[in-house]
């Protein structure tokens, strides 16, 4: 009468109620917890009741005898209890470990699970085996690649991290070509023996383990740790002191998708398109507390900084004294665009006004209103 | 007895039971889904998304009506078949037939069929979105600012419009009628999402990021929204309305919100309010044009005091007919309807009528001065404000005494 799906599905439902019931008197703002557990009790009543009508969709009326000693030798009981382990000393020693703890832990008790299952579901070993890598396998498979890939990936970075920057596209390339070279061995030689590939995949990605290991040991190349050092933040408005920042960095994606206005420079003339103006404007709006994203796009012959002139702002020493606010792109080459990057928490005062310039192009000002 | 008549014996009794139940509560589930049905037919409903007031929510409605009507005939269809499955095949005891798997033609026709539907509505879904998305016709420009949880406006200079300086408000979106608008959305602490049903679909406001969401109204009236990004203990007290107002009377309420602070008179219960307010609030909220006593102006500092960095705008607070995110109306609940239940022709007039004393909502304002987080839920809690560094998330209890309440009720009654 009553089948298996259904007493667990109705034992959920049960415990839900006592869940829902017990947070009434525990939790202070019960809405959130409440809305889920309801709906937990719904969506668990409604499949208990499927369960107990479609009979847990059984549909054959006798089951394969079952395996009584063809258990094997089992590795997950000690994963289990490394995972444990971690798990344990992860609550001590960083949340890395401990979350490290709970994948080895639940990948362990699938793992575990499912050997369990499999090794009773016949009489007969290979049959056991098969159900089980038919479970498992469309899951290990793709998560074992991913992580011999992020190993290969991760090593093959520190190696380009630690080579000189010619050295390192010079290695790109000649990585890229071995790839090809030997993904194309492998398409026209297809009888090729198998452990002949393996061995090539094998060594392939050993190797690149190895010198990513030595490379990591070795440290960044010169340049990066200098330019580690230096502020990525702009705040040099006179002579450039970045050397080995990378000027072009900060074009990427995430910028231009969260820009608010592009600030051009064309023909010594500046102005501003503003996202959603058809026009271009000579003023922007900037909320007040608000980080505000600008790109500067220089279109003139030469290399110039955009700078915004936030008012006076108070200098730690002497007392009372204050200096010009000044928040600048670093120089900026014919064609390139540098980011810049406002957060201005009151209006300007009184008779003054916040203004966006280039130095060298006289004339030429965007004001920056702060309602 | 044996095991199989025990089985048909229990059968028996749960099938009776279960017969007995269904006719006894057969009329009460028929009430009930009778109710819930004629629920969707409610008229005061003014977050209704079955009746757009503007192109760009008519151009929603004209591909959800009928989406909505073949995905209901289809929906009606399968819960038909699987209630009729359900009764027809369910468990008494019978022999399980023959299970067969595998009919190429039917499986092919029933995946080609729902395939071809969806490819249909996808064709009409994209023109939608892409005549949504256009910003090339732009006529008007309106930042909106969220954060917990209220909403900001501002009115960049737009000459075309009489605005030559900016205009800030919150709470209330006013825009002229026939009128491309476009909203810039933006967000200063958490994830929002602006929705006026009647005008448009939503649109995210994430911070460090400005998205667009184009409103146009028909005619002249009020809609209401809601934000509808859950953000944090108040999201559901997080509204706000837009007032769709003819050009001339835009062109009013612009001129009004451009007019100069006009200090309280000399030694009146106002003036008193202005104190206090200059000693409390001015500390977040700004009033445009008011002066301290050494005649310098009052610049607020929401950045030093607020998560958020924003506190609202009161400058012409009562030319607004909400406040604390539109949670709570300035106007009581006679002069509300009266504005609400206007011809659209005349909702101009009574909504730049402004709140006059006779008609301003005091018991939920003295109460929203006497202690804000009683009323909305905010983390304005003193001694749990780690988190933010000792910055309020909401408006904070003052312990203002019932005196400075009087006297700030009257001074912001003069915030015209």
């Amino acid at each position: 009468m009553f089948s298996t799906g259904f007493k667990y599905f109705i034992g959920v439902t049960v415990l839900s109620v006592v869940a829902l019931i017990m947070s009434l008197f525990v939790l202070d703002q019960v809405a959130l917890a409440g809305v889920a557990i309801s709906m937990l009790i719904v969506v668990t009543a409604l499949l208990a009741g499927i369960a107990v009508v479609t009979r847990d969709g059984q549909t054959k009326t006798s089951t394969p005898e079952l395996s009584k000693d063809l258990t094997t030798k089992s590795i997950w009981p000690l994963v289990t209890s490394i995972g444990v382990v971690l798990l344990a000393l992860g609550l001590v020693i960083s949340s890395l470990v401990f979350f490290s703890g709970v994948i080895v832990l639940l990948a362990a008790l699938a793992e575990w699970m499912v050997k369990s299952w499999s090794e009773r579901s016949s009489r007969d070993a290979s049959y056991n085996s098969s159900a089980r890598k038919r479970l498992l396998n469309p899951i290990e498979f793709p998560v074992l690649a991913a992580l011999g890939l992020g190993v290969v990936i991760y090593s093959f970075s520190r190696i380009m991290l630690t080579v000189n920057k010619s050295i390192g596209a010079s290695l790109f390339i000649v990585f890229g070509l071995v790839v090809l070279i030997t993904g194309i061995l492998f398409a026209v030689k297809p009888n090729m023996k198998r452990s002949l590939v393996v061995a090539i995949c094998v060594l392939g990605a050993v190797g690149i383990f190895v010198a990513g290991i030595i490379s990591a040991s070795t440290g960044l190349r010169e340049d990066l740790v200098i330019a580690k050092s230096e502020s990525h933040e702009h705040p040099e408005c006179g002579a450039e002191r970045s050397e080995h920042f990378d000027k072009l960095a900060e074009g990427n994606l995430s910028l231009r998708s969260s820009v608010d206005a592009t600030i051009e420079l064309v023909d010594g003339k500046l102005t501003a398109r503003i996202v959603g103006f058809n026009k271009p404007q000579n003023s922007v709006t900037i909320r007040r507390s608000t980080a505000t994203n600008f790109i500067f796009h220089n279109l003139d012959a030469k290399e110039y900084r955009l700078v915004a002139d936030l008012g006076n702002r108070a200098v730690a020493e002497p007392e009372g004294k204050t200096e010009k606010n000044l928040v600048c792109t670093q120089l900026t080459a014919q064609g390139a665009e540098q980011a810049l990057v406002l957060k201005i928490d009151k209006p300007a005062t009184v008779g003054t006004s916040y203004i966006l310039s280039v130095p060298g192009i006289e004339g030429q000002s965007i004001e920056l209103v702060v309602p | 007895m044996n095991h199989s008549q025990r089985h048909s014996n229990l059968k028996t009794r749960v099938a009776s039971v279960l017969l007995v139940t269904s006719k006894k509560y057969q009329k009460i589930f028929g009430v009930a889904m009778a109710t819930m049905f004629a629920a969707g037919c409610a008229q005061n409903a003014p977050q209704d998304t079955w009746q757009p007031k503007g192109p760009n929510a008519k151009i929603i409605d004209d591909l959800q009506q009928p989406v909505f009507a073949v995905a209901g005939i289809i929906g009606l269809i399968v819960a038909v078949a699987i209630i009729y499955v359900v009764f027809k095949y369910k468990d008494r005891g019978q022999a399980i037939p023959e299970q067969t798997h595998g009919k190429p033609a039917l499986e092919i026709t029933l995946t080609i069929i729902p395939a071809l539907i969806l490819a249909v509505v996808a064709v009409f879904t994209f023109g939608a979105i892409f005549k949504l998305a256009k910003t090339d016709d732009t006529e008007m420009i309106i930042n909106v600012t969220g954060q917990q949880w209220w909403w900001e406006y501002d009115y960049p200079a737009q000459n075309e419009f009489g605005i030559n300086q900016p205009i800030i408000s919150s709470g209330q979106l006013v825009m002229p009628v026939g009128t491309k608008v476009l909203l810039r959305e933006t967000s200063r602490d958490v994830i929002h999402s602006y929705w006026i049903p009647a005008l448009n679909g939503k649109r995210d406001a994430v911070p460090g990021r400005v998205q667009t969401l184009r409103l146009e109204a028909d005619a002249p009236g009020l809609f209401a929204g809601q934000c509808t990004e859950f953000c944090g203990l108040s999201h559901a007290n997080m509204r706000m309305e837009a007032i769709a107002l003819s050009k001339a009377d835009f062109a009013k309420w612009v001129a009004n919100q451009q007019a100069a602070y006009v200090a309280p008179a000399k030694d009146s219960l106002a003036q008193q309010g202005e104190a206090v307010f200059l000693n409390q609030c001015v500390r977040c909220h700004q009033v445009n044009g008011l002066l301290r006593a050494d005649g310098t102006p009052a610049i607020a500092a929401p950045d030093e005091n607020v998560w958020s960095g924003a506190a609202p705008n009161l400058t012409h607070l009562m030319s607004r007919n909400t406040f604390a995110g539109a949670t709570f109306d300035l106007l009581s609940k006679q002069c509300r309807d009266e504005v609400w239940n206007a011809p659209s022709d005349e909702i101009g007039a009574k909504y730049l009528a402004g709140v006059t004393e006779d008609c301003l909502n005091q018991k939920d304002l003295r109460a929203w001065l006497r202690n804000a987080p009683a009323m909305k839920p905010m983390y304005a809690n003193p001694t749990q404000l780690t988190a933010t560094g000792g910055k309020y998330r909401g408006m904070p209890y003052l312990a203002l005494s019932e005196d400075d309440i009087s006297k700030l009720v009257a001074y912001l009654l003069t915030l015209k």
